[in-house]
């Protein structure tokens, strides 16, 4: 979808000196999509489209909210699973909605737009497809749906919106649980079907003393797919280093360091510091 | 990533501990075949050594022995040997990104039990030691003299074992070319002056893929033909050279090692012994060592105190501890060698960053093979001992003359087993 802005019947010199411009656009740095600038609407004002109605109110970020229907009104929940790098895989499920990042700064269009997830309450990504990364740290993670004209999209005066607590409880959200009569907000914390050892796994707590480590060298016994988080305290700068699943984190004297990892490898492995060369412990994974 | 002190050679991966069950299961079995072996195995001697076993066709002794044979296999041992420089020379100082660790500690040292098991010995032709030492043959060299045997293999044993199990920074390029240099020199200076049979003597790879040939279906019978034959049969003819014992000590030692090298309460121990942890370690593995020697020479007296015309109690059962310590060395590299093996070669095939491949047994069945590898090489060594007891005892004393041995084979086993449950 190429448009270029010159009078049609323009003398040549001028024709091939506008699209010299015009290809060069993209590449001067005005950012964004040459394409979808400057079209009608779509400057950074919310554009005051015939799609739901913009409410006074706005979230957190200063986003209006655009009110719709209930019926029509776009869904979310969403879903989160561990990496085995730490941090969480998160997954989108949509009604009524589309993704439509070539648009992105166009005018709202019913069931059109992108997610934004908010990290504890901050936003911090936008979304264009079902599937992103939360890094590890996040307590609570919501994915709120806004339209192209970055409003958010509302239902009875809320926005449209998923939350899932990704610290001690249920990672994993949603199951369909029926919705309630005001569909806004799928606030997706409903408790998995079945009792799982929980998501987090265990916590095992390690000190380093020059070359004592308390507690001593032992075995740390693991379900095969169990998460277990390591808090490593060292009396000096070090990296503690996870063999097999090659995880690493930087040690820094006196202060607690934190290493999160999901065990879905069998087999015996150390877990050691690089300087010192000490083993930690071991992980048992069975 | 820096070369941490408790690493073993290769591998970030270790196999899980047994579980009871199977542990209970092989130190069971190994106690009731033990029994039953007493009471129901042979009383006379049944074994020949290398007068038994089934030519193979003429055809296939042809190729085998035939100059071109012979010389393809030296050019590939030298190929092979060159590439593994070249990697050490020139290649990433990181075993993960270099395939010349691997191709020492899982290729070599791992991938010569199968290769002995099936081919026989067959670093002997590959030997690039070999293939140097020929282009400049000695004009007069002497003869080994008989009490050296294979005493320089088994303290070269011993030293690989040490580097592989204890050294610090030992997949490091530098290390690697060190301890490399020291061999080839240490080789081709007694080469030069004893001859080309040095290597059979001193070679440690050379006499380790002998030893392991010696249970290999394939063999040469006395009168040079190839033959098929009995495991056992091969076994029996283990030449009864000075350092038989030691070698077998130092393979059965460096394996017991390997286990309890995972032992967190060993790795304590080296953490916080007040001495040097590289020296702690090496204690470690001379105490397994000796510990090991210490047993068979206990029980090689008793068998003198029960016999008094036995006169080399010592070497003439030895050769029964060689498929024990094939049961260790199956139990403990099994999986290293399935997942590194095909890692090494992927990466000397030029891709950067290999990721090890799963092991292909689940925990269960790899518990299975290891207690299975041990238990085989129980029952292995207590019938070529059984065989070689009724031989050399009189029929009177046969049975109670094996007692020692059993319950030596016995102790090994159950510590064996032991050592992968700690």
């Amino acid at each position: 979808m190429t448009r270029t802005r010159h009078p049609r019947g323009a003398a040549t010199p001028l024709v091939s000196l506008v699209l010299v411009l015009a290809a060069a656009m993209p590449l001067a740095g005005c950012g964004g999509p040459a394409t979808t600038h400057h079209k009608p609407g779509t400057t950074h004002e919310e554009a005051s489209g015939s799609s739901g109605t913009l409410l006074p109110a706005r979230d957190e970020s200063g986003h209006r909210l655009r009110e719709v229907p209930a019926a029509t009104a776009p869904t979310v929940r969403v879903e989160a699973r561990p990496d085995t790098e730490g941090g969480w895989n998160v997954h989108l499920t949509v009604e009524r909605f589309r993704f439509t990042p070539d648009s992105t700064g166009g005018a709202a269009l019913p069931g059109r737009g992108h997610a934004r997830l908010l990290a504890d309450g901050r936003e911090t990504a936008r979304l264009y497809g079902a599937w992103g990364y939360v890094p590890p740290g996040v307590r609570t993670l919501t994915v709120r749906l806004h339209a192209d004209d970055h409003t958010v999209w509302a239902v009875d005066g809320a926005p449209v919106q998923a939350t899932v607590r990704l610290d001690g409880a249920p990672a994993t959200s949603a199951p369909p649980t029926p919705r309630p009569s005001g569909p806004a907000t799928t606030t997706a914390t409903a408790a998995p079907p079945s009792p799982r050892p929980s998501e987090t796994g265990r916590t095992v707590t390690l000190t380093i003393t020059g070359k004592t480590v308390e507690p001593p060298p032992s075995r740390i016994e693991l379900k095969k797919g169990e998460r277990l988080t390591l808090r490593v305290t060292g009396d000096r700068a070090d990296t503690v280093h996870v063999h097999g699943y090659d995880r690493e984190v930087p040690l820094s004297p006196g202060v607690p360091a934190t290493l999160t990892l999901t065990a879905d490898r069998t087999g015996l492995f150390e877990v050691e510091t690089h300087e010192s060369g000490l083993l930690l412990t071991q992980l048992v994974v069975r | 990533m820096t070369g941490a002190l408790l690493a073993h050679g290769i591998g970030s991966r270790h196999d899980l501990p047994l579980s009871p069950f199977y542990a209970y299961a092989g130190a069971f079995t190994a106690l009731l075949v033990s029994f039953l072996a007493l009471g129901l195995l042979w009383s006379t001697s049944r074994f020949r050594g290398e007068l038994a076993g089934r030519p193979l066709p003429a055809a296939v002794q042809r190729v085998a022995d035939a100059p071109a044979t012979r010389t393809t296999l030296r050019l590939l041992g030298a190929a092979l040997a060159l590439l593994v420089l070249l990697h050490l020379l020139l290649g990433p100082d990181d075993p993960d990104r270099n395939p010349a660790p691997g191709a020492l500690y899982v290729l070599l040292w791992v991938g010569l039990v199968p290769a002995s098991l099936l081919l026989g010995p067959v670093w002997r032709l590959l030997n690039p030691l070999r293939t140097l030492h020929a282009l400049r043959p000695p004009r007069n060299p002497r003869p080994v003299p008989a009490a050296v045997g294979i005493r320089p293999a088994a303290a070269g044993l011993l030293v690989f074992t040490w580097l592989e199990l204890v050294a610090p920074d030992n997949t490091s390029t530098t290390t690697l070319l060190i301890a490399l240099a020291v061999h080839t020199g240490v080789q081709l200076l007694g080469a030069a002056r004893y001859g080309d049979r040095w290597f059979a003597h001193a070679d440690p790879f050379e006499v380790y893929s002998s030893l392991l040939a010696r249970l290999s279906p394939l063999g040469r019978r006395a009168d040079g033909r190839l033959v098929l034959r009995s495991p056992f049969h091969g076994l029996d003819s283990t030449p009864q050279t000075p350092g038989l014992v030691a070698t077998v000590c130092v393979l059965l030692g460096s394996t017991a090692y390997d286990g309890l090298s995972d032992n967190p309460r060993w790795i304590t121990t080296l953490q916080t012994s007040s001495l040097d942890p590289t020296l702690t370690a090496t204690l470690g593995l001379l105490a397994v060592v000796a510990l090991a020697a210490a047993c068979y020479g206990l029980c090689a007296g008793a068998l003198r105190l029960m016999d008094r015309s036995l006169t080399t109690p010592l070497t003439s059962f030895a050769h029964s501890l060689l498929p024990i310590a094939l049961g260790y060395l199956v139990a403990h590299y099994f999986s290293l060698f399935v997942t590194e093996g095909p890692r090494t070669v992927i990466m000397a095939a030029g891709t950067d960053n290999a990721l090890s491949p799963a092991p292909p047994l689940g925990p269960g069945g790899l518990a299975t093979l290891q207690v299975a590898a041990i238990v085989t090489g129980h029952v292995l060594g207590v019938v070529a001992a059984h065989d070689r007891s009724v031989r050399l005892f009189p029929p009177a004393r046969a049975v109670a003359g094996q007692l020692p041995l059993f319950l030596l084979m016995i102790a090994y086993t159950l510590g064996g087993i032991g050592l992968l449950i700690a």
